[in-house]
């Protein structure tokens, strides 16, 4: 599954958050798009997920226009998101967190959820990919503790534990490791890879810290005030004058 | 003697006062404990349903027995004369019109549910609430000014369904009361109780969320509407064969849809035992200022009636003030681990 | 088609009182992200007190001043109860239900009201108007008049207190965002307890001058809330201004679909007046849920 996004423009009144932006993650490719604060960023992913309307250009996904979809349409096609400040289902524990975002559970007809025979099966395999993928990411045993009641980093965890369970094909990731140690950070980057390697999953995720996740990416898209300014291989970001100019004291790498 | 009896007879009427409230209080928080629907106008399909009741019965069974050349609402107690005759020897007859009218009154207010969700939600939690506020007293509007309909102003009295059971009607029309209270509290245990349950609540939560993770959420909350307002309009019917009489005028937001409101907040929103002890709290309050009037009547130069929504509004404040949360707040639903791995949760499963 | 003057008086008294009302509840709306349920009771309570004073025998506009003291106390004492709660966390819905609080015990109070008056005054009091007590001025009833003059002035007060007054800077900064307007200095608590104090002024003087022409009941207040709702809907849910206009619309095209409607099949059609309020709100929502004036702003 690829995503090929073409002169994409959103506007907020008269300010333009994005302007003729255009960017591609192939199948199986981990892409990265960086940015000062404000350049744009959470806004493309916005835009690309259905959250925004976009005022000008097109998001093709597998040669779908995605235009006038609702995200819960786009989640369909295959593509999934997560957001930069972790919203989890607070009311809900961390199984369940997990669960809801299985999709086509005979459980969550309004009918069928009436006799248990018809969902149950569906219901156990869940519980089963459930329970897998609280070992991968380390919540194990957090399973019925309220999602409300999480770290940070924790729920950060939850956000890619919920990603695998949405069975997505192209991933839509703001900030995966926003405020979270080092060790944690690779660790999560490295399940990433290995979802990428084993599932041929792309993503495209917008992050800071290019000291950590430079090395884990495939490719680089770099935005500044709403315009594309750089796009190349990780080795060729950190050479490039667009770049440092505009992180202008931000990262020291 | 003749006390206990008034004692027994008190107690069978707050049973089924009580069964009919927790009805209305169980279709409200599937809409709001669950869902997150925020909603004020709970009695719009629960008029819809005593208009049906109203409306319906009647004229079918003129129908059926061929009762010609009489105004189903002008001539209202002779037909009803008329009818009663017929049906006390006619089981049969009764219960199939007992049954038409409850799929009428579901079907009428299922569509109702559905429909107005297209507008509603599009509107901003609050605003929607006052929305369905609006299109209840709407329909209340209705209802009193049409004749036709249940008699506008003056209501029309409806059909016992029961009453080829001789003396025994009233505790006929009781055992369905608590019967279909009983059928509606199991079904929304179920429901909640099953993935669908989990799904209401993140979109309570989170709906932008839920909407990402692939769920329809207009869709859903559209289908959690029809549903609860399909029962509500059920629950109407109830009433309005409990009672005798359908007159629109009486069906106001202060007893339809404030009281549940009350019912809830007290309870504890998100659970139905909250549910229950709230509706329970609420039905003895009123049975006992029920009883109390002809004692404490003619010291007050009003009716005392009038009392009842300021104790309300007392009752409601100390609630939000003291304790928002109410007698029984939200707890946690455990998933259950299939059978066949023990896996790390625990593996009681304790009802929503 | 000919439209006689009863039904044209009839919509431009109320396109008056129901923009000023309509404009008063978006106000409490914006200030405090809360819509205030009892509003319509609060208004409307006040038609007892004007015919009150009319069974006591002197003119209706002796009620306004009343009015206004009761609307103004009870808005007050509504916004303390509500700041009271949204300061110790409680979210919007709970608020709204604090709200109702005022709406069960205001409604209480006034139906225990018109049950006394006639205990003490001698006087029955269903549904009542007050036509006949009004003035006349070369044939035009003093009702337009004042309900003309009272909204024109408070719209233009309005504007000028907001545009030309500190205080009317500050309220702007609390509508715009109460955190930011604290961050600047602005004592919220002077400039809401102020706007709210008055918007309950006015609406309760509204309420008093709607019998001087129109039929009230106890369900009055129910009843207009749902023309009040619906203006606001129209004209945009954020929008002062726009709640003037959808006032204006609401009520013109309510009494013209009545007037036609009752042409055709009756007067008995005139009844279901409010009715044709709320289903434009529909209508309009489903096509510009941000109302006319989200509709114009997104234009720009």
């Amino acid at each position: 599954m690829d995503l090929k996004v073409e002169q994409l423009s959103k506007r907020f009144g008269a300010f333009y958050a994005l302007r003729d932006v255009s960017l591609e993650v192939p199948t199986g490719k981990i892409v990265l798009l960086i940015g000062p604060n404000g350049s744009g960023k959470s806004t493309l992913i916005n835009c690309v997920s259905g959250v925004y309307k976009p005022d000008g250009g097109t998001v093709w996904l597998d040669g779908i226009d995605l235009e006038k979809k609702k995200p819960h349409e786009i989640l369909r096609l295959g593509m999934g998101r997560s957001f930069q400040i972790p919203s989890p289902f607070k009311a809900l524990t961390v199984a369940e967190n997990l669960l809801v975002c299985g999709q086509n559970h005979p459980g969550e007809g309004l009918f069928t959820s009436m006799l248990e025979k018809r969902w149950r099966r569906r219901e156990d395999e869940l519980i089963r990919k459930m329970l897998g993928i609280l070992r991968a990411v380390d919540l194990q045993d957090k399973a019925d503790t309220l999602a409300g009641e999480l770290s940070g980093g924790q729920l950060k965890l939850l956000e890619i534990g919920r990603l695998l369970m949405l069975d997505a094909k192209l991933m839509l990731l703001d900030e995966p490791i926003g405020g979270v140690n080092p060790v944690l950070a690779h660790k999560i980057l490295s399940q990433i890879q290995n979802i990428r390697d084993d599932f041929k999953v792309g993503f495209l995720t917008v992050e800071h810290r290019l000291d950590i996740i430079l090395r884990y990416v495939d490719y680089v898209y770099a935005l500044s005030q709403g315009k594309m300014i750089f796009q190349g291989p990780p080795n060729e970001v950190v050479n490039s004058k667009e770049v440092y100019d505009v992180y202008l004291g931000g990262h020291g790498s | 003697m003749v006390e206990i009896g008034l004692a027994f007879n008190l107690l069978l009427e707050g049973i089924v006062f009580f069964g009919i409230y927790v009805i209305f209080t169980l279709s409200l928080n599937f809409q709001y404990g669950y869902t997150g629907i925020f909603n004020l106008g709970l009695y719009l399909p629960i008029l819809a349903g005593a208009l049906v009741v109203g409306y319906l019965p009647g004229r079918l069974a003129m129908m059926i027995y061929g009762v010609k050349g009489l105004d189903y609402v002008t001539d209202n107690s002779s037909i009803m004369v008329l009818l009663k005759g017929r049906l006390q020897n006619d089981p049969l007859t009764s219960i199939g019109i007992l049954i038409v009218t409850l799929i009428v009154a579901f079907t009428v207010c299922w569509l109702l549910g559905y429909v107005t969700g297209y507008p509603a939600l599009k509107l901003p939690a609050d605003y929607m609430a006052l929305f369905m506020l609006c299109l209840a007293e709407s329909l209340r509007i209705i209802g009193m000014q049409t004749m036709e309909i249940a008699g506008g102003p003056f209501g029309i009295t409806t059909l016992n369904p029961f009453w080829w059971l001789g003396s025994l009607a009233y505790f006929g029309l009781m055992a369905l009361i608590i019967g279909f209270t009983a059928m509606i509290c199991l079904v929304y245990y179920v429901i909640c109780r099953s993935p669908f349950g989990r799904l209401m609540k993140s979109i309570r939560e989170n709906g932008l969320t839920a909407e990402c993770v692939g769920k329809d959420v207009a869709s859903i909350k559209r289908k959690v509407m029809a549903l609860s307002f399909g029962v509500l309009g059920i629950g109407g019917v109830m009433h309005g064969l409990n009672l005798g009489v359908v007159i629109a005028y009486g069906y106001t937001r202060v007893d339809f849809s404030y009281w549940p409101w009350l019912m809830l907040v007290v309870g504890g929103s998100g659970n139905n035992l909250g549910v229950f002890l709230g509706t329970l709290a609420l039905v003895l309050m009123r049975q006992i200022m029920i009883n109390g009037k002809p004692i404490f009547q003619p010291f007050l130069p009003f009716d005392m009636l009038w009392l009842e929504p300021l104790l309300l509004a007392i009752m409601l404040m100390v609630t939000l003030v003291l304790r928002p949360q109410g007698i029984v707040p939200e707890k946690p639903s455990h998933v259950k681990a299939p059978n066949s791995e023990g896996g790390n949760l625990q593996s009681q499963k304790q009802p929503a | 088609m000919i439209i006689p003057s009863a039904v044209i008086l009839s919509m431009v008294i109320s396109s008056f009182l129901l923009s000023l009302l309509a404009m008063g509840f978006t106000l409490q709306y914006i200030t405090m992200s809360v819509p205030n349920l009892a509003y319509g009771t609060m208004a409307f309570f006040s038609a007892y007190i004007t015919v009150t004073v009319v069974v006591l025998g002197y003119s209706p506009y002796v009620a306004v001043p009343f009015a206004f003291v009761l609307g103004s106390i009870a808005s007050f004492l509504l916004y303390k109860f509500i700041a009271f709660l949204r300061d110790r966390g409680m979210p919007v819905i709970g608020l709204m239900l604090s709200t109702l609080v005022f709406d069960l015990a205001i409604y209480a109070l006034m139906n225990i009201y018109a049950e006394l008056i006639p205990h003490y005054l001698h006087a029955y009091i269903g549904a009542f108007n007050l036509m006949e007590s009004d003035f006349e001025i070369a044939g035009i009833p003093g009702i337009l008049i004042v309900s003309a003059a009272t909204t024109s002035m408070l719209v233009l007060l309005f504007q000028l207190i907001l545009t030309k007054t500190k205080f009317g800077i500050a309220m702007r900064a609390v509508m715009e965002s109460h955190s930011l307007a604290i961050v600047h200095g602005v004592n919220t608590e002077l400039v809401l307890s102020v706007s709210w104090f008055f918007v309950g002024g006015i609406a309760g003087i509204s309420g008093s001058l709607y019998p001087i022409w129109f039929y009230v009941d106890p369900w009055a207040g129910a009843t207009m809330f749902i023309s009040i709702f619906a203006a606001c809907v129209v004209g945009g849910l954020r929008s002062i201004y726009g709640s003037l206009l959808g006032g204006f619309l609401i009520a013109v095209s309510q009494n013209l679909i009545s007037f036609t409607l009752a042409s055709v099949f009756g007067p008995a059609l005139w009844a279901y007046s409010s009715i044709w309020s709320i289903l434009i709100a529909a209508l309009v929502v489903l096509k510009m849920p941000e109302g006319i004036s989200g509709f114009i702003t997104s234009r720009k």
